[in-house]
């Protein structure tokens, strides 16, 4: 881990819905720059802690700091705005609209401006929209996705529109970014174009990230350091081989035999 | 062949032989098609924003048209009783995000629109328990007579009416089609999670369009109700509004308008000159027939998003 304070810190928060307890006093920091991968047991709360950072869900216990400061109560549009992008385990893409117009949508919040010169489509408002569609046409070519630019969302394969997800993540320049199995269901080809898609953003635009995944050998080849969650808790965090090597992990996944 | 030549070739003959008549009989299509459009707008915002299909668009009419005559009856003057019904119609729109539509985020639509139905009984009920159930005349001393301009004879009421229907609609679909807000709003009509995700605040998004949706049914209360007399059949109007939707698409805004003007045009068309043939009233029963052409041979309308169905 680099020195210095952690761009993310969740510390010791708890989520329960009902009489189940996803999260139960779970700390993680992420250092500016890391790619850090929270992999664990189905049901372990991975997903849960996703949605707890960008504002989903708030926990009844523990807070969340970002840059510094509390941000543990804020609500989705507002963590969106700090610079927080994410994607969905299920994909959720605006279907009916463009790849294209899906990938805009995620300069909304880059977009300012009053909304009369926008309907006039005029000075200002005009060269905005085409610095931002620019950056878009930038994101496109980094994803190598030009071919289905005007293509509707939704008639993508499923692999494609994860894809596009990430162009639309990666649109608003987030400085972390989250993202929610990035590869579940993808053959093994889609799987190496998004390993090194994951590298190249982290690479070129320095973003942070943090990434759930369930196939091990992508999360040991991408990822500095691997926090591992069990029924809601964090039972290991360290770099991808020591915890590979950590006993408590291994019980996790094969199982233990409770005598 | 007399009763194919009446069809097919009569009518035309008599739009040819009188070719003022005719402008006229099109420009009053117009002037109601306009209306027409305006009513289908505010379904339209509503429906993209949030995949609601507002029940309660017809009865937000009569309460807004109520609200304006009440003030007016009590001496509020003009311009103050429009301001006020305008922050009443806001008011109303934060009051339905915060107790209709927040406790019912990412329900099924058909949940959404139940609770609209709900809205309906609850607007038209308080509308008459604050201003009572009589009829009311709304005059906005522009007088219902009519004027010659260029050997075409108009009606100043309807024609000022269908001029500020026209600018209304015109703004409307300029602010949300040009606009980020219209991409805002399709994302927020696409997907809610996503939509947050991505920064857009879904509250604001809603409030500002049941604003909008309030504003549009005060402007189609005050041309109605200047015509007709502010009463209960105003809420029937968004009756009207439906085959316009059906038309248009109901995710359209230029469907709106579009479907609107061809169904006010054809009406008056079918009413004039097709209407002796089969005893009158076309007016009536044009449109509901012209939408169920549509629903067989293209449901999503002329703009609609295409229905694709994987197999």
């Amino acid at each position: 881990m680099t020195g210095g304070e952690p761009l993310l810190s969740v510390q010791g928060i708890s989520v329960a819905f009902g009489a189940v307890q996803a999260l139960a006093g779970v700390s993680l920091d992420i250092a500016r720059g890391e790619i850090v991968a929270i992999i664990g047991p189905n049901g372990a709360g991975k997903t849960t802690l996703l949605n707890v950072i960008s504002g989903f869900y708030h926990p009844y216990e523990g807070r969340i700091l970002f840059q510094g400061r509390d941000r543990t109560r804020l609500r989705p549009f507002e963590v969106a705005s700090l610079g927080i992008a994410r994607t969905f385990q299920n994909v959720a893409l605006f279907k009916g609209m463009s790849v294209l117009d899906n990938i805009m949508t995620g300069r909304l919040l880059k977009m300012r401006g009053s909304f009369l010169l926008d309907a006039a489509w005029w000075g200002p408002a005009r060269r905005q929209e085409l610095e931002h569609r620019a950056f878009v046409e930038r994101i496109i070519d980094f994803l190598e996705i030009q071919a289905i630019r005007k293509t509707p969302a939704g008639r993508l394969p499923y692999g494609l529109q994860k894809r596009v997800e990430l162009a639309r993540a990666l649109a608003a320049e987030p400085t972390l970014l989250l993202l929610d199995e990035p590869m579940a269901g993808m053959n093994v080809e889609e799987k190496e174009d998004m390993c090194r898609f994951i590298l190249d953003v982290h690479g070129d635009f320095g973003t942070t990230i943090a990434l759930i995944e369930h196939d091990m050998s992508v999360v040991m080849d991408v990822s500095d350091r691997v926090a591992v969650l069990d029924y809601g808790r964090k039972i290991a965090d360290g770099t991808p081989d020591a915890v590979r090597a950590d006993p408590a992990v291994m019980d996790a996944y094969l199982g233990v035999a409770h005598v | 062949m007399a009763q194919l030549y009446a069809v097919l070739i009569g009518p035309f003959a008599d739009m040819a032989g009188a070719p003022l008549f005719l402008v006229e009989v099109l420009i009053g299509g117009i002037a109601s098609g306009l209306l027409y459009s305006l009513v289908a707008l505010g379904f339209v915002l509503i429906f993209k924003a949030s995949g609601v299909f507002n029940f309660a668009q017809g009865v937000m009419v009569l309460f807004a048209a109520l609200t304006l005559v009440g003030l007016l009856e009590r001496g509020v003057p003009a311009p103050l009783a429009l301001a006020l019904t305008v922050l009443v119609m806001i008011a109303l729109a934060f009051a339905i995000e915060r107790l209709v539509l927040r406790p019912l985020v990412n329900q099924e639509h058909i949940i959404l629109f139940m609770a609209t139905i709900g809205l309906n009984f609850f607007l038209e009920g308080l509308g008459e328990m604050v201003w009572g159930a009589n009829v009311k005349k709304l005059d906005l001393g522009i007088p219902d007579e009519s004027f010659k301009f260029a050997g075409v004879l108009l009606n100043k009421l309807e024609m000022t009416a269908a001029a500020t229907a026209a600018v209304l609609v015109a703004v409307l679909a300029v602010f949300f089609q040009k606009t980020r807000i219209g991409r805002a709003l399709r994302a927020v009509a696409d997907d809610h999670e996503a939509a947050l995700s991505i920064g857009i605040p879904l509250r604001t998004i809603w409030v500002v369009v049941w604003s909008v949706a309030g504003v549009v049914a005060i402007a189609a209360g005050i041309m109605w109700g200047a015509k007709s007399g502010v009463q209960f059949s105003l809420s029937l109007i968004a009756l009207k509004a439906l085959p316009v939707l059906i038309l248009g698409g109901f995710t359209s805004v230029p469907g709106a308008i579009v479907g609107g003007l061809i169904i006010g045009i054809g009406e008056k068309l079918g009413e004039v000159y097709w209407g002796p043939l089969v005893g009158g009233a076309i007016e009536n029963w044009f449109a509901y027939v012209l939408a169920l052409v549509f629903l067989l041979f293209r449901p999503q309308g002329l703009f609609g998003e295409r229905i694709i169905e994987r197999v």
